[in-house]
């Protein structure tokens, strides 16, 4: 899809939730069904076929989302996978999310961890790539079991990366 | 008939009167002689420049016959030094050319022999490295499959051995360090 068309599917999705009065929300659920979306092949499989049809997709986000995210985050990622875009759903969510951050003047910082955060340590990582970006930042976690262990933060073009993949993927290289 | 019978039976001369029985009456030698002498005169203005002739074209005729065979056996023998120098000039060529043929074999030999080194040592020099690269291709090979394998088992340890306190503890140190480092 063009970069235009991307933007255009990001900014009508941002228009949505805000009118809805739901933005936080929404762009939080979105973003997890995003990274939910790119590490799940038989989902994204089943989301961009385009043999399946459209209504058979959408089924299959209202049966994915229907209890677990707010009915205006469902009705818009199926809007999407309906249009034929599922493809470039992650692209489109991210654009919304960095949309969305921007207007509250904040960096998106997306925190992949190995196991989930308290609250606690969601705000204290918070202030502290806060500091270490001098920007306040929305903060996205993400469950990645890949991470193995540790924490890799994402704050634009740089990379904060204290994971224990990492360490182990040095170690290998060494092998 | 006899010359005597002749004169006699012309009954000029009388036999018994002669005054030897060898030689004839003198006027008998004396004619005889002069008619020998006209006879041979005449022979000899008539038929000598003949006689002379025929001698000098025949001896003529013998000498060209001598030349002809005299340069017969000359041109014979010319013939035959030019057989001789031609055999000569064969056999010389002939040792020419088995002097040429054997330096011509002895510089194939001697090419062949320097080719086969060459190629050998190419040969021996493509074998070692083919070996060496089959040796660092399989060292390769088997240390991605070291390193695979080892990845997967590390993978699997590293994520068993971490508990929820080494968890924490990363996630704690993170934050500390993140939160220093402004």
């Amino acid at each position: 899809m063009s970069d235009a068309r991307i933007e255009g599917y990001a900014r009508a999705l941002f228009e949505i939730a805000r009118a809805e009065g739901s933005l936080d929300e929404v762009e939080d659920e979105l973003f997890r069904f995003a990274r939910s979306f790119e590490s799940n092949d038989a989902l994204r499989s089943a989301l961009t076929d385009e043999m399946v049809p459209a209504d058979r997709r959408q089924g299959i986000v209202e049966t994915l989302l229907g209890d677990r995210a707010s009915a205006t985050t469902t009705q818009l990622v199926a809007m999407v996978v309906g249009s034929g875009r599922g493809r470039d759903l992650p692209e489109i969510i991210d654009r919304l999310v960095a949309r969305a951050s921007a207007a509250k003047e904040l960096a998106v910082a997306e925190v992949r961890v190995a196991v989930a955060l308290s609250d606690d340590q969601v705000n204290r990582l918070r202030a502290a790539l806060a500091n270490a970006t001098g920007r306040e930042v929305n903060l996205k976690v993400v469950i990645d079991p890949s991470v193995i262990g540790g924490v890799i933060a994402t704050v634009g073009d740089k990379v904060i990366d204290g994971s224990v993949r990492t360490r182990v993927e040095q170690l290998k290289s060494l092998l | 008939m006899s010359i005597m019978q002749v004169i006699v039976a012309s009954g000029e001369i009388d036999p018994a009167q002669s005054q030897n029985w060898l030689l004839p009456a003198t006027s008998e030698i004396i004619y005889g002689g002069l008619a020998s002498i006209i006879i041979f005169s005449l022979l000899y203005k008539f038929a000598g420049p003949a006689l002379k002739k025929g001698l000098s074209d025949r001896t003529a005729r013998i000498q060209a016959e001598l030349d002809g065979a005299a340069n017969a056996i000359s041109t014979a023998q010319a013939d035959a030094a030019n057989i001789r120098q031609a055999a000569g000039d064969i056999d010389a060529e002939r040792a020419r050319l088995l002097a040429e043929a054997d330096a011509q074999a002895a510089a194939i030999l001697s090419d062949g022999r320097e080719r086969l080194t060459v190629e050998i040592a190419e040969l021996e020099a493509r074998a070692e490295s083919d070996a060496a690269g089959l040796s660092g291709r399989l060292n390769d090979e088997l240390r991605v499959e070291v390193a695979r394998l080892s990845s997967s088992v590390v993978d699997e340890v590293v994520g068993r051995s971490i508990d929820d306190a080494t968890h924490q503890a990363l996630i704690e140190d993170f934050i500390s360090k993140v939160g220093a480092g402004s």
